[in-house]
């Protein structure tokens, strides 16, 4: 057997290891790059956060939401739920292929978080897990592929992810809704982006070009695909976000095969003369809703979860003040954009409350005591434009890495109002605008001095930095590209270009987005890394 | 007596598991299982799976009355 | 066939947005405006003392200061517009006529609004239009109100332009002049052995778009009256006839490629074909003018931007439809590179077309000025003999 090297044992500074055991590594000496398996994602071991945090994550974090991931199916579909979950695990790729691996969407999104940062963006996450297993169990116990419930079914109206959930709360009592894509499509690119693939290059291979928003592409392919339950007598779909999402349409509706309902927005959104005509269509689709599933227009139950959405914007507004103005906001980059946008597209639900209340503790906290959440913050960062899907996670790395805190991105500035429930018609006007105001639509197309609105957020939120996206294949964005930069220098502003294909890791993989904030870092900025090890390595195959 | 063992038998059994569960979690167990074996396995079955040829389904002309009003 | 008198003529009005008539049109104290979609009413744009142009940038085939603000990865007509524009080559007009229908045409007309001095023109103002999605009454109602604020009202308020009921009517009497002999030019394309080719009529319905009515009219009337006697002939120079279907295209020369390799193409169901845009415009019995109009330009469209239900299937029976009529033997659907719309519109034409109505189509993407020549030759070569072996397996 060898001898331990007494030298080299010498050399250790116990005291030091002893502290970082139970407070664990500062910052700047974690390595957490050394942590990856190459390729894969995978780690040689989770990271070690000190003994709090550590055990925190392992039991608060990662049993409690395997946990819950089980108690959530059982308790919203009872044990017939829970068949029909494991039928739809085996029936659907996206499903199948994505479920398990929801813990180390939880792991890349909190790489290195500590304290109430950690514990504030990880309730996020878990809000968003619930909401999740809402809309699949609401699909799988519903889906005539499964043998699900037919009268369930015919109480069910299906909608574009786009479309925003409330504009079913009328019927909330009597009718589900549940979006087409937002599992499938949405929800899965962060969770496991292999999976999207299949979807894209199966439209592809129906004769689509490659180069339309690919989005909109997987959509489609995974109607293509027949890849989506059958939970639903009728749908609704819109234009929202783009032209892409107008033509995606045609290939829905052939495939599907069922009564359709367009609820188009105008594009021309801030001009008060066409909230009449998104108002009408609202009305339309009410109607439409009301014949296919034999449902009543039920007012009160509108104004109820109106009230509540408008309770939940009101907290948001109360995150955003302490995010502008203070270093004790304690939600990162990826916590933020994922949860804002989630929450606000799918409408009210009761997860959405009891998280605020959670998060809201563990802010006030922070503000009372003064806690700087994310300490070693060089540069506040506004995230700009459509985020790449697969790489949302790009803002914890670049927090890591650089000292980069994203404290907010342009999807959560959208749905920014409070809706009106004093009468019918003050409440139509708003819902109407809300649709409107919805990702993508407000400031990626539909007037490009929507865009701009950079400038101002930038000054409300205290920003030095843009991180400006660069969704190669979205149009709106693409033709404003030249105008940015003429902005960008006028203004002298610290701009990084981060070009992406939203779910499409093959076209810009995350590495090249790595590299190129570390070229801008190095060389415009001349800055150190904090944590070298990240600088470089090779997540190719990961989830 | 026996209920004392049997009680130290369950928290031990609980600890132990709990400890498992650690190592699991610590040494991304989960991660890998789910990595090198489930995935690739459900891969091949959805790869396999038999779907619907989208050319079968019929595009008929509709006349929905909805959109008129 | 005897060459069409105006065709030399035509052709060379189009050879620059600013051609010889419409400087002519400015001369006479006309005002100018721009429009590059359908569902911008041109004939809203020909009220008294105004003419409408729809913008074009012929031979512009590398758009590099457009491409800087709009990136490679946009619609080389959008590009394209922008690149004519910041050489100069718009400053004639007096006004844009804008509408968010697709977007990055929406982005070249931001762009005129948003950059200091890119028309160089002191009057020149931008004016977006909302334009509904659908074709009900609400659309309809929607549709009139957006070109009664941000056309007539725009128009007034801005030069001072009539837009009285009676003035629409005169524009309205004077549109329908140029679409009737449009229409009736057109009409030599159903003939069995047609007396036109596809690309001297698309010559012919762009310079009715391109240049004010009042100076082409008399050009348009006397082409139609060589037509009455032009004989076709009498061995054919083409193998089939086909419909082109599908995106933007403004290049006479897109067409004359595929008539060069043995289809003559006698419909036009693309952006800037005569299909629906020289249908006659009825003003029914209780309709103001400008009811009319917004009914006419939202029903008779087929966009595939609409996304009813009903019209998102009807669309592909129109073409069908139009094939018939014209007794084309296949179809072509192009889109231009970049367009969403016609990119999965291709797609589902593709599969339903032959399945459900027994036409054969060739697929194909192209450019806005299409310098790929070569592989488009190619393919329109091999449909066409693929066209020509159906026939003869039919026996016809």
């Amino acid at each position: 057997m060898k001898k331990p090297d007494l030298k080299k044992l010498k050399e250790i500074d116990f005291k030091k290891a002893a502290k970082d055991f139970v407070y664990g590594k500062p910052h700047e000496e974690r390595r957490l790059g050394d942590l990856y398996i190459p390729k894969t994602g995978l780690y040689k071991h989770r990271e070690w956060r000190g003994i709090k945090d550590t055990m925190y994550y392992f039991n608060n974090i990662w049993l409690y939401n395997y946990g819950k991931m089980v108690m959530d199916i059982v308790e919203l579909g009872g044990p017939k739920g829970l068949i029909q979950f494991l039928k739809g695990t085996w029936r659907y790729r996206w499903m199948g292929e994505c479920y398990l691996t929801v813990m180390h969407w939880f792991d890349r999104g909190l790489e290195g978080m500590r304290g109430p940062a950690l514990r504030a963006s990880a309730w996020h996450y878990r809000a968003m897990v619930n909401a999740s297993i809402t809309q699949i169990v609401g699909m799988f116990v519903r889906d005539q592929n499964l043998g699900g419930n037919k009268e369930l079914h015919d109480k069910t109206i299906a909608h574009d992810e786009t479309v925003w959930g409330g504009v079913f709360y009328p019927y909330k009592d009597q009718l589900e809704n549940i979006p087409l894509q937002m599992i499938p499509y949405f929800v899965t690119c962060h969770v496991n982006n292999h999976v999207v693939l299949n979807y894209i290059d199966a439209v592809q291979a129906y004769g689509l070009p490659g180069d339309p928003c690919p989005m909109c592409q997987a959509e489609a392919g995974l109607f293509i695909e027949d890849d989506v339950p059958d939970f639903y007598p009728a749908l609704v779909t819109t234009n929202e976000a783009c032209d892409g999402s107008v033509a995606t349409s045609v290939i829905q509706d052939w495939l599907i095969n069922k009564p359709l309902f367009a609820m188009p927005q105008p594009m021309q959104f801030d001009d008060d003369s066409v909230l009449e005509n998104c108002a009408k269509e609202i009305e339309g689709c009410f109607r439409f809703v009301e014949e296919q599933c034999g449902v009543e227009f039920h007012w009160d139950e509108l104004v109820k979860h109106l009230e509540a959405q408008n309770e939940l914007q009101r907290f948001e507004w109360e995150k955003w003040d302490v995010d502008a103005n203070t270093p004790y906001y304690p939600i990162n980059g990826v916590a933020q954009a994922l949860y804002r946008i989630f929450q606000s597209q799918y409408g009210d639900r009761p997860i959405w409350h009891e998280v605020d209340g959670r998060v809201r503790k563990i802010m006030e906290k922070c503000v009372e005591e003064k806690i700087e959440t994310f300490p070693k913050t060089r540069h506040r960062v506004i995230a700009w434009s459509c985020a790449p899907l697969y790489y949302s996670n790009w803002c914890t790395w670049a927090y890591n890495c650089w000292g980069l805190n994203t404290v907010i991105n342009m999807d959560s500035l959208m749905f920014d109002m409070e809706i009106r429930t004093d009468s019918y018609e003050n409440c139509l006007m708003d819902m109407a605008k809300y649709h409107e105001w919805a990702p993508m639509r407000r400031m990626a197309v539909g007037g490009l001095h929507h865009i701009f609105e950079l400038w101002e957020n930038m000054e409300k939120f205290n920003c030095d930095m843009v991180m400006m996206y660069d969704q190669l294949q979205c149009k709106g964005m693409q033709g404003v590209v030249g105008l940015f930069e003429d902005e960008f220098r006028a203004r002298n502003i610290h701009a990084i270009w981060m070009p992406h294909a939203l779910p499409d890791k093959r076209t810009i993989p995350r590495s090249q987005i790595r590299q190129i904030i570390n070229d801008y870092m190095t060389t415009v900025m001349g800055e150190e890394p904090l944590d070298p090890t990240l600088l470089d390595f090779d997540d190719s195959d990961s989830w | 007596m026996k209920a004392k063992k049997n009680i130290k038998r369950t928290v031990g059994a609980l600890a132990a598991a709990y400890a498992g569960l650690f190592c699991v979690f610590y040494f991304d167990l989960d991660g890998k299982l789910l990595y090198y074996v489930v995935e690739p396995f459900m891969k091949r079955h959805f790869d396999n799976m038999e779907r619907r040829d989208p050319h079968t389904v019929p595009y008929e002309q509709i006349d929905s009355e909805y959109m008129k009003k | 066939m005897r060459d069409l008198k105006h065709l030399i003529y035509f052709e060379d009005l189009l050879q620059e947005a600013n051609n010889d008539l419409v400087r002519k049109g400015k001369e006479d104290g006309n005002l100018c405006l721009g429009y590059t979609c359908y569902f911008m009413p041109e004939v809203l744009l020909d009220l008294p003392g105004c003419f409408s142009v729809r913008l074009r940038a012929p031979r512009c085939t590398s758009p590099d200061m457009a491409t800087y603000y709009m990136s490679g990865r946009t619609c080389h007509y959008g590009r394209s517009l922008l690149e004519r524009a910041l050489e100069g080559g718009y400053n004639f007009i007096d006004a844009q006529l804008a509408t968010e229908t697709c977007t990055v045409t929406c982005r070249f007309q931001e762009h005129l609004d948003y950059m200091d001095g890119v028309i160089n023109n002191a009057s020149f103002k931008t004016e977006f239009t909302d334009v509904p999605f659908k074709k009900n009454e609400n659309s309809i109602d929607h549709y009139e109100k957006q070109l009664k604020i941000h056309v007539l009202d725009f128009l007034n308020r801005e030069f001072g332009v009539d837009t009285s009921d009676e003035a629409i009517l005169k524009a309205i009497e004077l549109n329908n002049e140029v679409n009737d002999i449009v229409t009736a030019i057109g009409d030599y394309r159903k003939l069995d052995r047609p007396t036109i080719t596809g690309y001297e009529f698309s010559v012919i319905t762009l310079v009715s778009m391109c240049c004010p009515k009042y100076l082409i009219i008399d050009k348009l009337r006397e082409t139609l009256e060589e037509l009455k006697t032009r004989e076709p002939d009498d061995k054919p120079n083409y193998k089939i006839k086909v419909m082109l279907a599908g995106s933007e295209n403004d290049d006479p020369d897109f067409i004359k490629l595929i008539e060069g390799c043995g289809a003559l193409v006698v419909a036009d169901r693309y952006c800037y074909g005569s299909l629906e845009a020289r249908n006659h415009i009825n003003v029914e019995e209780g309709d103001t003018p400008l009811r009319a109009v917004a009914k006419h330009y939202l029903l008779t469209s087929q966009c595939a931007r609409f996304m009813e239900q009903q019209e998102m299937r009807h669309r592909k029976k129109v073409l069908a439809d139009y094939a018939k009529d014209y007794q084309a033997d296949g179809i072509i659907v192009a889109s231009n590179k970049f367009c969403e719309y016609w990119s999965y519109e291709r797609m589902i034409d593709t599969i339903v077309l032959p399945r459900d109505y027994g036409f054969p189509v060739c697929s194909i993407e192209k450019e806005y000025i299409n310098t790929a020549s070569g592989q488009l030759r190619t393919r329109f070569q091999a449909f066409v003999e693929s066209v020509e072996l159906k026939k003869i397996q039919e026996g016809k």
